[in-house]
């Protein structure tokens, strides 16, 4: 073992003498963090490193490889890009927060056995509630902490598999599972990885929480739970076929939600959901372009998700709202994170020259090319949705459409920074997209600038747009029917939108209630029962044979008359009930 | 000498002395006057005791698992009762951790103990002795003598210095723990009936007959089950936790409890193995109520101390669970669960007691929100909130994954329901911790943050939560040999 530098180390350590700084030295400190993170990630050489032996267990910190190693590249850049953007945040708690998330998520990254993995799993649930916490509202507060106890839920499920796993093969070794070998052990953990990944139904923590966290905190949790699942997901249960169906699930899922929110941070959670969909079903196919596939997709994700909760948050920090019915005409005050924001969209929706293009693309030809026709066709359904709720109707409602009453400035030149820069980056990528590719886990061979490829993308962004403009009254927060002449279109649109409207979404926020009904309100519920048991079954059981014991003693005093007649009358019977015991 | 105990190798008896030096500390603060004189006299000599007795830990020979520091007297000769001490993998961090929370003790009621503080303090040392008599005693009339002498000054300490309830609460922790007692000491009696002898290491291993182990465990189950206190057993537990003040609760979390479990594996596994192999099931199954019901009943809480208090009977099932796996992992997890649960419940009422000194009131609500005011005390709060629900690299999470290990091992249905307790654990704790940092926003800022004096009591039981957390081999290491050594004894009965 050589002398290797765990990233978690620098961000832990680093983190930790922040509170020292002030001003101007702290923002240097905390970028300082990241560049060295990703200086220590660009010199790292594969391998097994930091093996330490822990109550006659092995445990590996640091098993850098191609597939952990491109997962790195893209949580020490995110990680650079979402400080840039929490520079002017003052509370040092905050700032240690964010870090603590950041450095665990690499730890579980780099894990190599599963102990670890747990160890850096739990410090991430319990460092990425304080990004929702720090918000303070009393919202913000009850979801951490519906957040937090979904997290350990998982983390149970997880640390039991393991358990179960020791016991099954004696070591905790974190490799590939098969599907064919999977028992209770292995799809516990399955469990545990698919509720990071908010895989249905475990997804409901994610739009619960993700917008209620603060404008930077967000920004950092889009990036790294949901992430760090998919790259377990990938390293242990790649060809899992539930994952490929469960993944196309989440693809339709999220947009059918997205579509008919009105809160743009919340489009855009159940958004990650959708996205996410896209990975957890290249993971599901489980070929080698399939996982290609979904390291790349959530390479370019983090970029580009980042981005669009970026320009959500930009616009709440300014207007204190991000409800589209309150927004609109926003692109006359903030034309450069309207641009950071549209970006981000046509990134998301797959436009060629933007870097989802490139890497949403790899997982559907992998779908295709393993014949899985309509695995297929609802992600590129999938596709359609996405562009028409975050590239079109949140762009129009915030930036464009109808004036609001809000005037608004830019946000704080950090902010704009990170935009710029992620933004940057998500063209960058779009247009040249093999520095990426040569860091995926397996050989590449896939072009995406293919005319076919390229018609196919503009077919269907265009045939979206014209839907949109078709259904932009039809989706508008507040809605008014106004007929219109392309009838056709407008009904199968209308039937569409009340189908999502009157039985999807509301099917869900029932989902959503249960969660909470049967986590939280049931929970408590026999919590009281246990208590009113306790106080009057046992201790009544208790306190009524004392309360008996003295009620006896008071009536055995009152024998003691104190007169001499009595207590010979009373000796005299007893001696002779003794006496006929003693005969008889 | 005999072939269970290594004589002292030291120059003077160091168990006597790590038992007498607090009653000594008593005989000279009888003749204090100030309070503050007294105060620092109890503090000093129960730091010297805590010094003394890690003596008992830095020549501790691990490689053994007879009993070691051995001295014997006879006391009366006639009846064979000798005073007898020993310390083995046991009991070697028992001592410690009592000597290190009776200093710790002292320093958390230095504000909180206005009146009497002569008999307060008076009080601690003389249960302090007699706590380290009950880890060393190797005579089953010692034992006794300790065991019975530690239930006054606990019972005065709850009684004059206790909450609104106090009565209520002293009299039934005392008539309680007393009608357990009574049974033990018919365990005690049959038993030299049966030996001739009270001697604890020569009863243990004989083949006596099954019924009578049944009726021997059933005494002394009784004993140490509402000492634990195991479901149904707990009720006097929070009603004494609540009533008694911040140091009395400390030592009852911290030491007390631990009497049962140490009287069950000192005890019951040994000197009836196959009775406690009948047992076995039942107390697996109590365990697992105790771990679920506890949680839920924490969950509903409105008392900080209560929900506390509460957690202790979920924590300690945990304990008994680990022992009657009768598994090494098991044993080792209970042994570590005992000294965590010392550690991290001792510091969580520590906390409830420093809030307490500020606001007057134990109810979550009146408390919450402190997270702005008190960052400092949140901070250790938050420490000691996520260490008891077993968070990865914290004491707990080792003596639950050792106890969780054992309990899959002995059957996956145990593990399953362990697991949703170790959730409740979470849920509870959680709960707690979010109303007290986060709860309201109507707060009152003339609450000031943590002193330097509660600092320093705190620090060392925040280490602890990292040292065991972290580097948990020497804790193990340790007692590794004793404990293997029961195992390997007791497996040979089970048929």
């Amino acid at each position: 073992m050589d002398s290797w530098l765990h990233p978690a180390l620098v961000y832990f350590l680093g983190s930790l003498l922040l509170p020292f700084f002030q001003g101007k030295a702290r923002q240097v400190l905390a970028l300082m963090i990241p560049l060295f993170s990703i200086f220590l990630v660009a010199n790292m050489p594969e391998g097994v490193y930091g093996q330490v032996q822990f109550l006659g267990l092995e445990l590996t910190f640091g098993r850098v490889d191609k597939l952990s190693l491109v997962f790195a590249w893209v949580f020490v850049i995110m990680a650079l890009l979402g400080t840039i953007y929490g520079l002017h945040v003052k509370e040092s708690g905050h700032v240690l927060a964010g870090n603590f998330y950041v450095g665990s998520s690499l730890g579980a990254l780099f894990a190599g056995d599963y102990l670890t993995l747990f160890l850096f799993w739990e410090i991430m649930a319990f460092s990425s509630v304080f990004l929702i916490w720090y918000r303070r509202t009393p919202a913000a507060i009850d979801a951490g902490f519906r957040y937090l106890l979904v997290h350990v839920f998982g983390g149970l499920c997880l640390f039991t598999g393991i358990l179960l796993i020791y016991f099954k093969t004696g070591n905790l070794e974190f490799t590939a599972l098969l599907p064919t070998q999977a028992g209770l052990a292995e799809y516990l953990i399955l469990a545990g990885f698919a509720l990071n990944a908010a895989v249905l139904p475990l997804h409901a923590w994610l739009p619960d929480a993700y917008p209620e966290a603060t404008v930077e905190g967000a920004v950092l949790l889009c990036a790294f739970t949901t992430k760090t699942a998919v790259y377990v997901l990938a390293r242990g249960f790649s060809g899992f076929e539930i994952l490929a169906v469960m993944g196309v699930a989440m693809t339709i899922f999220g947009v059918i939600y997205a579509v008919i929110e009105n809160d743009m941070r919340r489009v855009l959670a159940y958004h990650i959901i959708s996205q996410v969909g896209y990975m957890v079903a290249g993971i599901g196919i489980g070929t080698h372009l399939a996982v290609n596939g979904a390291a790349a997709h959530a390479f370019a994700h983090i970029l580009y998700k980042a981005l669009l909760f970026m320009g959500a948050g930009a616009v709440l920090y300014m207007t204190g709202t991000a409800k589209l019915s309150q927004l609109g005409g926003l692109w006359r005050y903030m034309p450069l994170t309207m641009l950071g924001y549209v970006v981000g969209a046509v990134s998301i929706s797959g436009f060629p020259l933007f870097s989802g293009f490139v890497s949403k693309s790899m997982i559907v030809a992998a779908a295709h090319q393993e014949g899985r026709l309509y695995l297929m066709a609802l992600m590129q359904l999938a596709a359609i949705g996405t562009f028409l709720s975050v590239g079109l109707k949140v762009t129009y409602f915030a930036f464009f459409g109808k004036e609001s009453a809000i005037v608004a400035k830019e946000p704080p030149k950090n902010m704009l920074w990170a935009m710029g820069l992620t933004g940057a980056l998500c063209f960058i990528l779009g247009v040249y997209p093999d520095p990426l590719y040569a860091l995926l886990p397996f050989a590449v061979e896939y072009r995406p600038y293919t005319l076919h490829h390229l018609s196919e993308a503009f077919q269907l962004l265009t045939m979206t747009g014209l839907v949109f403009y078709l259904l932009v009254k039809k989706l508008a927060p507040e809605v008014k029917i106004n007929l219109d002449v392309d009838y056709f279109y407008r009904q199968g649109a209308k039937y569409f939108v009340r189908l999502d409207e009157g039985v999807i979404a509301p099917a869900d926020s029932r989902w959503g209630d249960v969660w909470k009904a049967v986590g939280l309100r049931l929970l408590f519920w026999k919590a009281a029962l246990a208590v009113k048991f306790d106080q009057e079954a046992i201790d009544g059981i208790v306190d009524g044979t004392a309360a008996t014991a003295m009620r006896i003693s008071a009536g055995v005093r009152k024998l003691q008359t104190g007169q001499i007649q009595t207590y010979i009358g009373l000796s005299l019977m007893i001696f002779f009930l003794v006496l006929w015991f003693l005969v008889v | 000498m005999e072939q269970y105990l290594i004589m002292n190798p030291l120059g003077f008896p160091l168990l006597s002395a790590t038992i007498f030096l607090p009653v000594l500390g008593v005989l000279a603060i009888l003749f204090l006057k100030s309070d503050r004189l007294i105060k620092l006299a109890a503090l000093g000599v129960s730091s010297v005791t805590f010094l003394v007795s890690l003596l008992i830990y830095l020549h501790f020979d691990p490689t053994t698992h007879l009993f070691q520091f051995g001295e014997r007297l006879p006391w009366i000769p006639k009846y064979e009762i000798y005073y007898l001490l020993g310390v083995d993998g046991i009991s070697v961090f028992l001592i410690p951790l009592t000597t290190l929370i009776a200093p710790l003790c002292v320093l958390c009621s230095w504000r909180a103990i206005e009146t009497r503080v002569k008999e307060f303090m008076i009080c601690i040392l003389l249960m302090e002795a007699a706590m380290i008599g009950v880890f060393c005693a190797l005579d089953l009339v010692l034992f006794y003598l300790f065991w019975e002498a530690m239930l006054i000054p606990m019972y005065l300490l709850i009684a004059i210095w206790g909450g609104p309830k106090r009565d209520y609460a002293s009299i039934k922790f005392f008539i309680y723990t007393l009608f357990g007692s009574v049974f033990l000491l018919v365990g005690i009696i049959a038993l030299y009936l049966e030996n001739g002898t009270f001697n604890i290491p020569e009863a243990m291993f004989r083949d006596y007959s099954f019924s009578f182990q049944v009726w021997v465990f059933l005494a002394f189950g009784i004993a140490f089950a509402i000492k634990v206190p195991m479901f149904p057993f707990h009720t006097w537990l929070p009603a004494a936790h609540t009533e008694a003040p911040t140091a009395g609760s400390v030592f009852l979390a911290s030491i007390l409890l631990k009497m049962g479990t140490y009287g069950f594996l000192r005890f019951s596994l040994p000197i009836t193995p196959e009775a406690s192999i009948w047992a076995a099931p039942w107390i697996i199954a109590l365990s697992l109520v105790a771990i679920v019901y506890g949680g839920y009943v924490c969950l509903g809480q409105t008392d900080m101390k209560k929900l506390i208090a509460y957690s202790s009977v979920a924590h300690m099932g945990f304990v008994t669970l680990g022992i009657f796996t009768f598994s090494l992992f098991g044993f080792q997890g209970a042994m570590l669960q005992m000294l965590n649960h010392g550690i991290t419940t001792g510091a969580l009422f520590c906390c409830v007691g420093i809030v307490y000194e500020r606001t007057h009131s134990r109810e979550i609500h009146d408390n919450a929100g402190l997270g702005k005011i008190m960052p400092l005390y949140m901070g250790f709060f938050g420490l000691f909130a996520v260490s008891s629900f077993a968070f990865p690299g914290t004491n707990n999470f080792i003596s639950e994954l050792y106890v969780l290990i054992s309990a899959f091992e002995a059957g996956k249905l145990v593990g399953f329901i362990a697991i949703v307790g170790a959730l409740l654990a979470a849920a509870y704790m959680l709960r707690l911790l979010k109303q007290i940092a986060w709860g309201r926003e109507d707060l009152r800022s003339n609450l000031v943050d943590l002193n330097l004096r509660e600092v320093f009591f705190l620090l060392p039981f925040a280490l602890f939560v990292f040292w065991v957390g972290l580097f948990p081999k020497p804790f193990v290491s340790a007692m590794e040999k004793t404990l293997s050594y029961y195992q390997a004894e007791l497996v040979k009965f089970i048929p």
